[in-house]
Protein backbone atom coordinates (compact mmCIF):
# COMPACT_ATOMS: atom_id res chain seq x y z
CA UNK A 1 0.00 0.00 0.00
CA UNK A 2 1.43 3.26 1.12
CA UNK A 3 5.15 4.14 1.62
CA UNK A 4 6.37 7.37 2.84
CA UNK A 5 9.90 7.95 2.90
CA UNK A 6 11.16 11.67 5.04
CA UNK A 7 7.36 12.84 3.57
CA UNK A 8 7.82 16.57 3.93
CA UNK A 9 4.42 18.76 3.17
CA UNK A 10 2.33 21.52 4.37
CA UNK A 11 0.64 24.62 3.15
CA UNK A 12 3.10 27.35 1.00
CA UNK A 13 6.26 27.40 2.28
CA UNK A 14 5.18 26.30 5.81
CA UNK A 15 6.71 22.35 6.52
CA UNK A 16 3.99 20.80 8.84
CA UNK A 17 5.15 17.25 8.53
CA UNK A 18 8.59 16.99 8.77
CA UNK A 19 10.54 13.56 7.34
CA UNK A 20 8.06 10.74 7.96
CA UNK A 21 9.13 7.38 7.44
CA UNK A 22 6.30 4.96 7.55
CA UNK A 23 4.52 2.16 5.51
CA UNK A 24 0.55 1.44 5.60
CA UNK A 25 0.00 -2.18 4.58
CA UNK A 26 -3.21 -4.36 4.41
CA UNK A 27 -4.62 -3.01 8.46
CA UNK A 28 -6.26 -0.41 9.80
CA UNK A 29 -3.28 1.83 10.26
CA UNK A 30 -4.56 4.71 13.01
CA UNK A 31 -3.12 8.78 13.40
CA UNK A 32 -3.67 9.98 16.66
CA UNK A 33 -2.74 13.27 17.76
CA UNK A 34 -4.02 16.52 19.80
CA UNK A 35 -5.00 20.14 17.76
CA UNK A 36 -2.45 20.56 15.06
CA UNK A 37 -0.46 17.45 15.03
CA UNK A 38 -0.45 17.39 11.33
CA UNK A 39 -3.27 14.30 11.17
CA UNK A 40 -5.51 16.21 8.38
CA UNK A 41 -2.46 17.24 6.77
CA UNK A 42 -1.52 13.91 6.63
CA UNK A 43 -4.37 12.61 5.17
CA UNK A 44 -4.46 15.87 2.40
CA UNK A 45 -0.85 15.01 1.69
CA UNK A 46 -1.93 10.78 0.93
CA UNK A 47 -4.92 11.87 -1.05
CA UNK A 48 -2.83 14.20 -3.23
CA UNK A 49 -4.11 17.42 -2.32
CA UNK A 50 -0.94 19.03 -0.90
CA UNK A 51 2.24 18.81 -2.48
CA UNK A 52 5.19 17.30 -1.48
CA UNK A 53 7.84 19.25 -0.04
CA UNK A 54 10.18 16.98 0.01
CA UNK A 55 10.44 13.29 0.26
CA UNK A 56 8.37 10.53 -1.96
CA UNK A 57 5.43 8.82 -1.58
CA UNK A 58 4.58 5.54 -3.25
CA UNK A 59 1.39 3.40 -3.55
CA UNK A 60 1.74 -0.51 -4.02
CA UNK A 61 5.32 0.33 -5.77
CA UNK A 62 3.98 2.88 -7.84
CA UNK A 63 5.93 6.80 -7.34
CA UNK A 64 2.75 8.73 -6.17
CA UNK A 65 5.24 11.78 -5.57
CA UNK A 66 3.60 14.05 -8.10
CA UNK A 67 0.42 12.26 -9.34
CA UNK A 68 -2.44 14.61 -9.04
CA UNK A 69 -5.82 14.21 -6.74
CA UNK A 70 -7.53 13.59 -9.21
CA UNK A 71 -5.84 10.24 -10.43
CA UNK A 72 -5.96 9.05 -6.62
CA UNK A 73 -9.52 7.52 -7.19
CA UNK A 74 -8.34 5.76 -10.13
CA UNK A 75 -5.38 4.34 -8.20
CA UNK A 76 -7.79 2.98 -5.13
CA UNK A 77 -8.07 5.68 -2.87
CA UNK A 78 -10.73 7.47 -1.07
CA UNK A 79 -10.75 10.33 0.74
CA UNK A 80 -13.52 11.17 3.61
CA UNK A 81 -12.12 14.65 4.83
CA UNK A 82 -13.67 15.82 8.56
CA UNK A 83 -15.56 18.85 7.11
CA UNK A 84 -17.11 20.29 3.87
CA UNK A 85 -17.46 16.62 3.01
CA UNK A 86 -20.58 16.74 1.26
CA UNK A 87 -21.89 18.98 -1.69
CA UNK A 88 -25.09 20.70 -0.64
CA UNK A 89 -26.33 21.72 -3.23
CA UNK A 90 -26.67 18.06 -4.85
CA UNK A 91 -29.40 15.85 -3.53
CA UNK A 92 -27.79 12.79 -1.41
CA UNK A 93 -28.32 10.34 -4.02
CA UNK A 94 -26.46 12.35 -6.74
CA UNK A 95 -23.78 13.53 -3.92
CA UNK A 96 -23.32 9.27 -3.94
CA UNK A 97 -23.46 9.23 -7.79
CA UNK A 98 -20.32 11.20 -8.10
CA UNK A 99 -18.79 8.64 -6.05
CA UNK A 100 -19.60 5.89 -7.94
CA UNK A 101 -18.18 6.77 -11.10
CA UNK A 102 -14.78 4.88 -10.36
CA UNK A 103 -14.36 1.22 -10.20
CA UNK A 104 -15.73 -1.64 -12.68
CA UNK A 105 -19.30 -2.26 -10.70
CA UNK A 106 -22.07 -1.01 -12.13
CA UNK A 107 -23.54 1.77 -9.94
CA UNK A 108 -26.74 0.73 -9.80
CA UNK A 109 -25.23 -2.42 -7.27
CA UNK A 110 -22.98 -0.45 -5.44
CA UNK A 111 -25.70 1.83 -4.62
CA UNK A 112 -28.62 -0.68 -3.34
CA UNK A 113 -25.27 -1.66 -0.83
CA UNK A 114 -24.57 1.41 0.39
CA UNK A 115 -28.36 1.87 0.81
CA UNK A 116 -28.20 -1.46 2.68
CA UNK A 117 -25.39 -0.48 5.05
CA UNK A 118 -27.37 2.93 5.50
CA UNK A 119 -30.72 2.97 5.39
CA UNK A 120 -31.18 6.46 6.70
CA UNK A 121 -29.41 7.92 3.55
CA UNK A 122 -32.21 5.69 1.38
CA UNK A 123 -35.05 7.42 3.26
CA UNK A 124 -33.02 10.93 1.90
CA UNK A 125 -32.18 10.10 -1.18
CA UNK A 126 -33.90 12.86 -2.84
CA UNK A 127 -33.25 15.20 0.09
CA UNK A 128 -30.67 18.34 -0.96
CA UNK A 129 -27.03 17.03 1.06
CA UNK A 130 -26.68 20.37 2.67
CA UNK A 131 -30.34 20.11 4.73
CA UNK A 132 -29.12 16.95 6.14
CA UNK A 133 -27.71 16.72 10.17
CA UNK A 134 -23.90 16.31 10.68
CA UNK A 135 -24.60 12.43 11.66
CA UNK A 136 -26.22 11.77 7.88
CA UNK A 137 -23.74 13.87 6.31
CA UNK A 138 -20.79 12.05 7.86
CA UNK A 139 -23.01 8.99 6.99
CA UNK A 140 -23.59 10.40 2.93
CA UNK A 141 -19.74 11.09 3.35
CA UNK A 142 -18.74 7.55 4.33
CA UNK A 143 -21.10 5.85 1.65
CA UNK A 144 -19.87 8.13 -1.52
CA UNK A 145 -16.49 6.81 -0.25
CA UNK A 146 -17.43 3.08 -0.27
CA UNK A 147 -19.18 4.20 -3.86
CA UNK A 148 -16.05 4.26 -5.19
CA UNK A 149 -14.60 0.32 -4.37
CA UNK A 150 -11.56 1.51 -2.98
CA UNK A 151 -9.24 -0.16 -1.76
CA UNK A 152 -7.47 1.87 0.99
CA UNK A 153 -9.77 4.54 2.59
CA UNK A 154 -8.90 7.81 4.17
CA UNK A 155 -10.84 9.26 7.02
CA UNK A 156 -10.27 12.34 8.54
CA UNK A 157 -12.04 12.62 12.24
CA UNK A 158 -15.20 10.84 11.54
CA UNK A 159 -16.09 11.03 14.91
CA UNK A 160 -15.94 14.82 15.27
CA UNK A 161 -18.99 16.89 16.22
CA UNK A 162 -21.08 13.60 16.55
CA UNK A 163 -23.22 12.08 19.39
CA UNK A 164 -21.00 9.30 21.12
CA UNK A 165 -24.09 7.10 20.53
CA UNK A 166 -23.33 8.12 16.99
CA UNK A 167 -19.99 7.76 17.60
CA UNK A 168 -19.87 3.84 18.01
CA UNK A 169 -22.20 2.83 15.55
CA UNK A 170 -19.62 4.88 13.53
CA UNK A 171 -16.84 2.66 14.29
CA UNK A 172 -18.75 -0.62 14.15
CA UNK A 173 -19.33 0.06 10.52
CA UNK A 174 -15.98 1.20 10.11
CA UNK A 175 -14.80 -2.28 11.39
CA UNK A 176 -17.45 -4.53 9.37
CA UNK A 177 -16.24 -2.88 6.25
CA UNK A 178 -12.83 -3.60 6.82
CA UNK A 179 -13.85 -7.58 7.63
CA UNK A 180 -16.56 -7.28 4.35
CA UNK A 181 -14.09 -5.51 1.99
CA UNK A 182 -10.76 -5.98 2.74
CA UNK A 183 -10.13 -2.28 3.18
CA UNK A 184 -6.97 -0.89 3.97
CA UNK A 185 -8.15 1.87 6.68
CA UNK A 186 -6.14 4.43 7.65
CA UNK A 187 -7.94 6.66 9.98
CA UNK A 188 -6.92 10.03 11.75
CA UNK A 189 -8.34 10.70 14.87
CA UNK A 190 -8.68 12.43 18.63
CA UNK A 191 -10.59 10.33 19.90
CA UNK A 192 -8.13 7.89 20.92
CA UNK A 193 -10.65 5.05 22.97
CA UNK A 194 -12.30 4.34 20.55
CA UNK A 195 -9.53 3.96 17.65
CA UNK A 196 -7.79 1.51 19.61
CA UNK A 197 -10.58 -0.66 19.88
CA UNK A 198 -10.18 -0.96 15.81
CA UNK A 199 -6.56 -0.18 15.34
CA UNK A 200 -3.88 -2.95 14.08
CA UNK A 201 -0.84 0.02 14.08
CA UNK A 202 -1.32 3.23 15.96
CA UNK A 203 0.84 6.05 14.88
CA UNK A 204 1.36 9.28 17.21
CA UNK A 205 1.72 12.36 15.78
CA UNK A 206 3.07 16.00 17.47
CA UNK A 207 3.70 19.01 15.75
CA UNK A 208 4.07 17.28 12.55
CA UNK A 209 6.71 15.02 13.45
CA UNK A 210 6.13 10.89 14.35
CA UNK A 211 6.38 10.35 18.09
CA UNK A 212 5.11 6.62 18.07
CA UNK A 213 4.60 4.14 15.81
CA UNK A 214 3.51 0.65 17.19
CA UNK A 215 1.24 -2.42 16.77
CA UNK A 216 -1.62 -1.71 18.94
CA UNK A 217 -0.92 -4.97 20.47
CA UNK A 218 2.09 -3.85 22.07
CA UNK A 219 0.91 -0.45 22.88
CA UNK A 220 -0.84 1.21 26.29
CA UNK A 221 -3.21 3.48 26.47
CA UNK A 222 -0.07 5.03 29.15
CA UNK A 223 2.20 5.07 25.54
CA UNK A 224 -0.21 7.48 23.80
CA UNK A 225 -0.54 10.01 26.50
CA UNK A 226 3.01 10.22 26.85
CA UNK A 227 3.85 10.71 22.94
CA UNK A 228 0.65 13.24 23.31
CA UNK A 229 2.75 15.48 25.88
CA UNK A 230 6.02 15.65 24.06
CA UNK B 1 -40.82 48.70 -36.45
CA UNK B 2 -37.29 47.74 -37.27
CA UNK B 3 -36.30 49.61 -34.13
CA UNK B 4 -38.24 47.51 -32.59
CA UNK B 5 -36.79 44.56 -34.31
CA UNK B 6 -33.41 45.51 -33.46
CA UNK B 7 -34.38 45.84 -29.88
CA UNK B 8 -36.03 42.63 -29.78
CA UNK B 9 -32.54 41.01 -31.26
CA UNK B 10 -29.91 42.83 -28.52
CA UNK B 11 -32.85 41.53 -25.97
CA UNK B 12 -31.40 37.86 -27.73
CA UNK B 13 -28.12 38.73 -27.27
CA UNK B 14 -28.17 39.55 -23.83
CA UNK B 15 -30.33 36.14 -22.69
CA UNK B 16 -27.21 34.23 -24.69
CA UNK B 17 -24.95 35.98 -22.33
CA UNK B 18 -26.96 35.88 -19.24
CA UNK B 19 -26.81 31.96 -20.20
CA UNK B 20 -23.54 31.53 -20.43
CA UNK B 21 -22.88 33.75 -17.29
CA UNK B 22 -25.18 31.51 -15.55
CA UNK B 23 -22.93 28.63 -16.54
CA UNK B 24 -19.60 30.32 -15.45
CA UNK B 25 -21.04 31.56 -12.31
CA UNK B 26 -24.09 29.46 -11.46
CA UNK B 27 -23.01 26.33 -12.09
CA UNK B 28 -19.33 26.30 -12.25
CA UNK B 29 -18.79 29.67 -9.68
CA UNK B 30 -16.70 31.42 -11.84
CA UNK B 31 -17.27 35.55 -11.44
CA UNK B 32 -16.40 36.41 -14.80
CA UNK B 33 -16.87 40.29 -14.80
CA UNK B 34 -15.58 40.56 -17.66
CA UNK B 35 -18.44 39.47 -20.18
CA UNK B 36 -17.79 42.92 -22.52
CA UNK B 37 -14.75 42.26 -22.85
CA UNK B 38 -14.92 38.22 -24.57
CA UNK B 39 -18.34 39.91 -26.60
CA UNK B 40 -16.14 42.96 -27.77
CA UNK B 41 -13.93 40.73 -28.96
CA UNK B 42 -15.95 38.77 -30.82
CA UNK B 43 -17.94 41.99 -32.16
CA UNK B 44 -14.36 43.95 -33.20
CA UNK B 45 -12.67 40.43 -34.58
CA UNK B 46 -16.05 40.32 -36.63
CA UNK B 47 -15.84 43.93 -37.84
CA UNK B 48 -12.35 43.95 -38.65
CA UNK B 49 -12.32 40.64 -40.25
CA UNK B 50 -15.35 41.38 -42.32
CA UNK B 51 -14.36 45.18 -43.50
CA UNK B 52 -10.89 45.05 -43.57
CA UNK B 53 -9.69 41.90 -44.90
CA UNK B 54 -12.94 41.33 -46.61
CA UNK B 55 -13.86 37.42 -44.94
CA UNK B 56 -17.46 36.08 -45.28
CA UNK B 57 -19.62 37.02 -42.37
CA UNK B 58 -20.06 33.54 -41.51
CA UNK B 59 -16.29 33.03 -41.52
CA UNK B 60 -15.30 36.30 -39.57
CA UNK B 61 -17.63 35.64 -36.71
CA UNK B 62 -16.22 32.09 -36.44
CA UNK B 63 -12.36 32.84 -36.56
CA UNK B 64 -13.21 36.23 -34.14
CA UNK B 65 -14.79 33.47 -31.67
CA UNK B 66 -11.50 31.34 -32.03
CA UNK B 67 -9.65 34.06 -31.46
CA UNK B 68 -11.42 34.89 -28.13
CA UNK B 69 -11.54 31.29 -27.49
CA UNK B 70 -7.85 31.11 -27.54
CA UNK B 71 -7.41 34.84 -24.95
CA UNK B 72 -9.78 33.08 -22.91
CA UNK B 73 -7.51 30.26 -22.82
CA UNK B 74 -4.37 32.27 -21.72
CA UNK B 75 -6.48 34.76 -19.44
CA UNK B 76 -7.99 31.02 -17.87
CA UNK B 77 -4.14 29.67 -16.76
CA UNK B 78 -3.29 33.21 -15.38
CA UNK B 79 -6.20 33.70 -13.09
CA UNK B 80 -9.20 30.53 -13.03
CA UNK B 81 -7.09 29.06 -10.24
CA UNK B 82 -6.77 32.18 -8.00
CA UNK B 83 -9.41 33.07 -5.45
CA UNK B 84 -12.81 34.42 -6.15
CA UNK B 85 -12.09 38.13 -5.99
CA UNK B 86 -8.56 37.68 -7.85
CA UNK B 87 -10.98 36.60 -10.84
CA UNK B 88 -13.45 38.92 -10.43
CA UNK B 89 -10.50 42.12 -10.87
CA UNK B 90 -9.14 40.39 -13.64
CA UNK B 91 -11.43 39.65 -15.52
CA UNK B 92 -12.96 43.22 -15.04
CA UNK B 93 -9.80 44.73 -15.91
CA UNK B 94 -9.45 42.16 -18.60
CA UNK B 95 -12.64 44.12 -20.42
CA UNK B 96 -11.01 47.29 -19.67
CA UNK B 97 -7.97 46.39 -21.43
CA UNK B 98 -10.25 45.10 -24.46
CA UNK B 99 -12.02 48.79 -24.57
CA UNK B 100 -8.71 50.48 -24.59
CA UNK B 101 -6.74 48.58 -27.19
CA UNK B 102 -9.97 49.64 -29.23
CA UNK B 103 -9.31 53.03 -28.97
CA UNK B 104 -5.50 53.22 -28.88
CA UNK B 105 -5.41 50.59 -31.85
CA UNK B 106 -6.84 52.87 -33.82
CA UNK B 107 -5.07 51.53 -37.39
CA UNK B 108 -6.54 48.19 -37.11
CA UNK B 109 -10.28 49.26 -35.14
CA UNK B 110 -10.83 52.30 -36.50
CA UNK B 111 -10.40 53.55 -32.86
CA UNK B 112 -12.85 56.71 -31.58
CA UNK B 113 -14.23 57.40 -35.57
CA UNK B 114 -15.42 53.46 -35.62
CA UNK B 115 -15.86 51.02 -37.99
CA UNK B 116 -18.23 49.87 -40.78
CA UNK B 117 -19.96 48.69 -42.53
CA UNK B 118 -21.66 45.78 -41.66
CA UNK B 119 -24.11 44.41 -43.37
CA UNK B 120 -26.32 41.91 -42.63
CA UNK B 121 -26.61 38.29 -44.58
CA UNK B 122 -28.91 37.76 -47.46
CA UNK B 123 -28.76 41.55 -48.66
CA UNK B 124 -31.42 41.08 -51.37
CA UNK B 125 -33.76 40.22 -49.11
CA UNK B 126 -36.17 43.15 -48.05
CA UNK B 127 -36.79 41.50 -44.07
CA UNK B 128 -33.17 40.60 -43.93
CA UNK B 129 -33.51 41.94 -40.35
CA UNK B 130 -36.21 39.69 -39.65
CA UNK B 131 -34.65 36.51 -40.99
CA UNK B 132 -31.82 37.26 -38.82
CA UNK B 133 -33.91 38.12 -35.56
CA UNK B 134 -35.18 34.44 -36.03
CA UNK B 135 -31.30 32.80 -37.09
CA UNK B 136 -30.17 34.62 -33.78
CA UNK B 137 -33.13 33.08 -31.70
CA UNK B 138 -32.40 29.86 -32.99
CA UNK B 139 -28.85 30.35 -31.59
CA UNK B 140 -29.70 31.54 -28.07
CA UNK B 141 -32.56 29.04 -27.93
CA UNK B 142 -30.19 26.56 -28.94
CA UNK B 143 -28.07 27.96 -25.46
CA UNK B 144 -31.54 27.38 -23.59
CA UNK B 145 -31.92 24.35 -24.31
CA UNK B 146 -27.97 23.30 -23.91
CA UNK B 147 -28.00 25.28 -20.45
CA UNK B 148 -30.70 23.34 -19.13
CA UNK B 149 -30.10 19.83 -19.77
CA UNK B 150 -26.39 21.16 -18.46
CA UNK B 151 -28.10 21.10 -14.87
CA UNK B 152 -29.19 17.60 -14.62
CA UNK B 153 -26.51 15.99 -16.90
CA UNK B 154 -23.49 14.02 -15.34
CA UNK B 155 -21.37 16.78 -16.27
CA UNK B 156 -23.50 19.76 -14.62
CA UNK B 157 -23.52 18.00 -11.26
CA UNK B 158 -19.48 17.59 -11.65
CA UNK B 159 -19.67 21.33 -12.16
CA UNK B 160 -21.51 22.53 -9.02
CA UNK B 161 -19.15 19.87 -7.03
CA UNK B 162 -16.66 21.60 -8.36
CA UNK B 163 -18.14 25.00 -7.45
CA UNK B 164 -19.40 23.74 -3.92
CA UNK B 165 -15.87 22.43 -2.89
CA UNK B 166 -13.17 22.16 -5.44
CA UNK B 167 -10.85 19.96 -3.09
CA UNK B 168 -13.27 17.38 -2.43
CA UNK B 169 -14.31 17.31 -6.25
CA UNK B 170 -10.61 16.72 -6.68
CA UNK B 171 -10.25 13.73 -4.42
CA UNK B 172 -13.37 12.04 -6.86
CA UNK B 173 -11.32 12.09 -9.70
CA UNK B 174 -12.20 15.07 -10.97
CA UNK B 175 -9.61 17.25 -12.64
CA UNK B 176 -11.60 20.60 -11.34
CA UNK B 177 -8.44 22.90 -13.07
CA UNK B 178 -9.05 21.57 -16.34
CA UNK B 179 -12.47 21.24 -15.93
CA UNK B 180 -13.18 25.06 -15.28
CA UNK B 181 -10.38 25.74 -17.91
CA UNK B 182 -12.25 24.07 -20.80
CA UNK B 183 -15.96 25.47 -19.59
CA UNK B 184 -14.53 28.75 -18.83
CA UNK B 185 -12.69 29.08 -22.57
CA UNK B 186 -15.81 27.30 -24.36
CA UNK B 187 -18.18 29.84 -22.92
CA UNK B 188 -16.06 32.83 -23.38
CA UNK B 189 -15.76 31.62 -27.10
CA UNK B 190 -19.80 31.62 -27.14
CA UNK B 191 -19.53 35.38 -26.00
CA UNK B 192 -17.55 35.99 -28.63
CA UNK B 193 -19.74 34.37 -31.38
CA UNK B 194 -23.04 36.28 -29.29
CA UNK B 195 -20.75 39.77 -29.93
CA UNK B 196 -19.77 38.37 -34.06
CA UNK B 197 -24.00 37.89 -34.46
CA UNK B 198 -24.05 41.80 -32.47
CA UNK B 199 -21.65 43.16 -35.48
CA UNK B 200 -24.28 43.48 -38.19
CA UNK B 201 -27.24 44.80 -35.67
CA UNK B 202 -24.86 47.36 -34.79
CA UNK B 203 -23.53 47.75 -38.31
CA UNK B 204 -21.08 50.57 -37.20
CA UNK B 205 -19.05 49.64 -34.29
CA UNK B 206 -17.95 51.96 -32.18
CA UNK B 207 -15.98 51.86 -28.81
CA UNK B 208 -18.99 52.94 -26.83
CA UNK B 209 -20.45 49.64 -27.12
CA UNK B 210 -17.42 48.31 -25.01
CA UNK B 211 -18.90 50.25 -21.74
CA UNK B 212 -18.60 47.91 -18.86
CA UNK B 213 -22.55 48.90 -18.53
CA UNK B 214 -23.14 45.41 -20.85
CA UNK B 215 -21.08 43.53 -18.12
CA UNK B 216 -23.12 44.97 -14.89
CA UNK B 217 -26.72 44.15 -17.13
CA UNK B 218 -26.12 40.99 -17.78
CA UNK B 219 -25.02 40.48 -14.02
CA UNK B 220 -28.01 42.48 -12.71
CA UNK B 221 -30.51 39.99 -14.51
CA UNK B 222 -28.82 36.75 -13.68
CA UNK B 223 -28.61 37.81 -10.21
CA UNK B 224 -32.64 39.01 -10.54
CA UNK B 225 -33.81 36.02 -12.07
CA UNK B 226 -31.58 33.76 -9.92
CA UNK B 227 -27.89 32.13 -10.51
CA UNK B 228 -29.05 29.05 -9.65
CA UNK B 229 -31.96 28.69 -12.07
CA UNK B 230 -31.79 28.30 -15.55
CA UNK B 231 -34.46 30.53 -16.63
CA UNK B 232 -33.33 32.85 -13.67
CA UNK B 233 -31.06 34.54 -16.25
CA UNK B 234 -33.40 34.89 -19.30
CA UNK B 235 -36.77 35.87 -16.66
CA UNK B 236 -34.24 39.10 -15.49
CA UNK B 237 -33.27 40.28 -18.71
CA UNK B 238 -37.34 40.84 -19.37
CA UNK B 239 -37.41 42.51 -16.65
CA UNK B 240 -34.30 44.62 -16.73
CA UNK B 241 -33.68 45.16 -20.87
CA UNK B 242 -37.19 43.95 -21.82
CA UNK B 243 -38.98 46.46 -19.56
CA UNK B 244 -36.95 49.56 -19.60
CA UNK B 245 -35.17 49.34 -22.88
CA UNK B 246 -38.15 48.22 -24.94
CA UNK B 247 -41.56 48.98 -23.28
CA UNK B 248 -40.95 52.24 -21.49
CA UNK B 249 -38.45 53.71 -24.18
CA UNK B 250 -40.80 52.78 -27.21
CA UNK B 251 -43.91 52.92 -25.83
CA UNK B 252 -44.04 55.10 -22.35
CA UNK B 253 -45.50 58.75 -22.95
CA UNK B 254 -42.52 60.51 -21.86
CA UNK B 255 -42.18 63.99 -23.10
CA UNK B 256 -39.59 64.58 -25.34
CA UNK B 257 -37.57 66.76 -23.06
CA UNK B 258 -37.58 64.27 -20.28
CA UNK B 259 -36.64 61.38 -22.10
CA UNK B 260 -33.01 61.80 -21.88
CA UNK B 261 -33.50 61.57 -18.20
CA UNK B 262 -34.78 57.71 -19.18
CA UNK B 263 -31.25 55.98 -19.12
CA UNK B 264 -30.45 57.25 -15.64
CA UNK B 265 -34.41 56.28 -14.57
CA UNK B 266 -33.41 53.02 -15.71
CA UNK B 267 -30.02 52.78 -13.97
CA UNK B 268 -32.20 53.42 -10.52
CA UNK B 269 -34.76 51.30 -11.05
CA UNK B 270 -31.84 48.43 -11.38
CA UNK B 271 -30.18 49.81 -8.27
CA UNK B 272 -33.83 49.40 -6.22
CA UNK B 273 -34.54 46.07 -7.68
CA UNK B 274 -31.26 44.57 -7.05
CA UNK B 275 -31.39 45.97 -3.59
CA UNK B 276 -34.87 44.58 -3.01
CA UNK B 277 -34.21 41.37 -4.41
CA UNK B 278 -31.01 40.36 -2.75
CA UNK B 279 -33.26 41.60 0.56
CA UNK B 280 -36.26 39.51 0.35
CA UNK B 281 -35.92 36.74 -2.04
CA UNK B 282 -31.78 36.30 -2.45
CA UNK B 283 -32.06 33.18 -4.53
CA UNK B 284 -33.79 35.40 -7.49
CA UNK B 285 -37.12 35.77 -8.71
CA UNK B 286 -37.40 31.99 -9.88
CA UNK B 287 -35.21 30.73 -6.60
CA UNK B 288 -32.89 28.02 -6.68
CA UNK B 289 -32.84 25.22 -9.08
CA UNK B 290 -31.95 22.66 -6.39
CA UNK B 291 -32.33 18.95 -6.35
CA UNK B 292 -35.74 17.67 -6.51
CA UNK B 293 -36.44 17.49 -3.03
CA UNK B 294 -38.85 15.24 -0.49
CA UNK B 295 -40.04 16.91 2.71
CA UNK B 296 -37.92 16.17 5.36
CA UNK B 297 -40.22 14.55 8.47
CA UNK B 298 -41.08 17.32 10.78
CA UNK B 299 -39.58 15.32 13.58
CA UNK B 300 -36.82 12.68 13.76
CA UNK B 301 -37.56 9.52 15.16
CA UNK B 302 -36.74 9.16 19.16
CA UNK B 303 -33.33 7.56 19.63
CA UNK B 304 -32.16 8.11 16.82
CA UNK B 305 -28.58 8.22 17.43
CA UNK B 306 -27.49 9.72 14.01
CA UNK B 307 -29.10 13.02 14.46
CA UNK B 308 -27.66 15.71 16.16
CA UNK B 309 -29.78 18.39 18.01
CA UNK B 310 -31.02 20.75 15.21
Amino acid sequence: MFEAQALRSGYGEMAVLKDLTFSVKDEVFAVLGANGAGKTTLLKTLARLLPLQGGSLSLNGADVSNAPAYAMPDAGVAYVPQEGNVFPDLSVQENLSIGGRTGHRPKAEKLEEVFTLFPRLKERRGQAAGSLSGGEGQMLAVARALMQDPKVLLLDEPSAGLSPLFVDTLFSSIAETRKERGLTIVLAEQNAVKTLEIADRVMVLSLGEMHLLRPRSELEMSDITAAYHI
Amino acid sequence: MDYLIFSFSLMLVYIGLAQLLHVQFGLLGIPNFGVVGFWGLGLYGTGVLYVSYSMPLIVAILLASLITAAVAYILSHLVLQRSGQAILAATLAFAAIVATLIITEKDITGGVQGLGTIGFPFADVASRNVIYFFLLMVVVVLLIWISAKLRDSRMGRSLIAIRDNEELAASLGKDTAGTKRGVFVLTCALMGLLGGLTAPLHQFLVPYLLAPSLTFAVWIALVLGGKGHNLGAMVGVFATFGLFDILIETYAPVPAEQAILLPNFKLFCYGVLLVMIIMFRPAGMLGVDGPRTRARPATTPAGDASVKEG
